[in-house]
């Protein structure tokens, strides 16, 4: 079990989400930056699969039941046990000892991954929370939850996973709206810096600056994906995260890369983002890139 | 516009089939994702009116080869994709007419109260697609002689179980949301629940009818 002292402004249950329900209408949720939650579990031995727990606001604070390896990635974040010790490293921590998760002024969202994995019973295929819709619940102090069998021991503390560089740069697609927009609007999004609404959630990050107005004309709602760039009327985008829903009405002007999607999410409420235009074997280049540094065994 | 297909980030395929709302469009892109899905078995698919996103893992298929898949599948045409699909379910969903804007717009439709709602039951209605939010059926067509054009002000607060009609579609809100569309009635039915291996009531290409209670 894994005893939770102190839980944050809003901490769930993620994993890498349902995919398997999109027909109804559901979510995928997950992780809102993947590779964090990736690199965590790696870090801690899980399998990809596994379930950690994403963080929001600090402080997060819990005891195991067991000796266990734990880590914590994210932007910005470090994780205590008898010294402070720097996120995206896997730490041994003994039974009952007190483990605090820190999120710094920078971080949205922090990651932590117990090896074993938080063992949840599934629903629909997934531990990931999805609070809408009533599947898992925002953890509470007082709250115990079962882990799986670990896979890593006291030899496994001290690996390290280089941390992503949370910069304001981001890579996307074009499309597959691209011909809802004038070229030069099209240049203009891939030529501006945008500001982080504050308003931006697990949804979607909101971003203000200069309008990048599609053509008029309706579009028929179609499906979506985290990292869709969707452009409302006013032309203000909006970039999709795990919580996004199945379908939406508004071209897509580009969509980001998968490896760049944690970097959107962790940014801040007034802080700038920049999209730079890749191809489609860039983006893979940059997933496989990710996949290789999550190979640390 | 000609059907294509698209690259919708790295993971996932766009096919475009038009511009325009129609049912057997609608049909086409459930047959599609259902072959993607259950045949194929590449990845999730999401129809809507008419597109369908096809998801697989670019890192376990060649993004040629999942193009190539699509292609031919959108080569097979409409018919062959829609005699695919298996026949949906009836699905009956007891209703209560006392929605808020039931009278605004059954007089803005110039009839009585007891009409529209007559015209709202006594029609099946074939689910195109689920979105919007879990459990969510866009349902149709409504019978044109009811008007139902969006609210000029969407409401902040619509309850669970509303029963609501826009656009010549209808649907039940499976939980309390924002929403702008015309609430003209209620029900009981649970439109979502996730303790059920098939966690929606309405599916795409089931038939709907409102019975009124």
């Amino acid at each position: 079990m894994i005893r939770i002292i102190e839980a944050g402004l809003r901490s769930t249950i993620q994993d890498r989400g349902r995919l398997g329900h999109l027909r109804s209408g559901l979510p995928p949720a997950g992780a809102a930056d993947p590779f964090a939650l990736a690199a965590a579990n790696a870090l801690v031995g899980n399998a990809e699969e596994a379930a950690g727990i994403e963080i929001i606001g600090t402080v997060f604070k819990f005891i195991c039941d067991d000796s266990r390896v734990v880590a914590v990635a994210g932007r910005d974040v470090s994780v205590g046990t008898r010294s402070r010790l720097p996120g995206w490293s896997s730490v041994f921590v003994r039974a009952g000892q007190t483990v605090t998760v820190y999120s710094g002024e920078r971080t949205r969202f922090a990651y932590l991954a117990v090896s074993g994995g938080i063992a949840t019973d599934p629903v629909l295929g997934s531990r990931s929370s999805y609070l809408p819709a009533g599947l898992g619940t925002a953890l509470r102090a007082g709250d115990a939850l079962p882990l799986g069998d670990p896979n890593a021991g006291a030899e496994d503390a001290g690996r390290r996973i280089e941390p992503t560089v949370y910069d304001e740069r981001v890579r996307a697609m074009t499309g597959p709206h691209d011909d809802r927009f004038e070229k030069d609007v099209s240049a203009r999004f891939f030529g501006e810096a945008f500001a982080v609404q504050p308003a931006s959630d697990r949804q979607g990050v909101r971003l203000g600056g200069v309008p990048i107005a599609p053509r008029a004309g309706e579009l028929l709602s179609c499906g979506v994906v985290a990292g869709a760039v969707q452009v409302p009327r006013g032309g203000a985008p909006i970039v999709l995260l795990a919580d996004h829903g199945t379908t939406g009405g508004y071209p897509v002007i580009a969509t980001v890369i998968t490896a760049d999607i944690g970097k959107v999410a962790q940014r801040m409420p007034g802080e700038s983002l920049h999209f730079y235009r890749v191809d489609r074997d860039k983006a893979l280049d940059a997933l496989r890139a990710e996949r290789l540094a999550l190979s640390i065994r | 516009m000609k059907p294509r297909v698209v690259p919708f980030g790295e993971g996932a395929l766009l096919v475009e089939l038009g511009n325009e709302f129609q049912e057997d469009v609608v049909a086409w892109a459930r047959g599609i994702a259902s072959h993607w899905e259950t045949i194929l078995k590449l990845g999730p698919a999401v129809p809507a009116y008419a597109s369908v996103v096809l998801r697989f893992d670019p890192l376990r298929i060649e993004s040629a080869r999942a193009e190539t898949f699509a292609a031919e599948l959108l080569a097979r045409g409409e018919s062959a994709a829609v005699a695919a699909t298996k026949q949906g379910r009836l699905v009956e969903i007891p209703t209560t007419y006392d929605g808020p804007d039931l009278a605004e717009t059954a007089e803005r439709s110039k009839l009585s109260v007891d009409e529209l709602v007559a015209l709202h039951a006594t029609r099946d209605y074939t689910a195109y697609f689920l979105g919007f939010m879990p459990g969510f059926a866009y349902c149709g067509r409504l019978d044109p002689k009811i008007v139902s054009s969006r609210l000029e002000r969407p409401r902040e607060r619509v309850p669970a179980g509303s029963v609501a009609i826009a656009d010549g579609q209808t649907g039940v809100y499976p939980f309390a949301s924002p929403g702008g569309w015309r609430l003209i009635g209620r029900t009981e039915r649970a439109m979502f629940d996730p303790s059920a291996a098939d966690p929606v009531l309405i599916s795409a290409g089931d038939r709907v009818r409102f019975v009124p209670q």
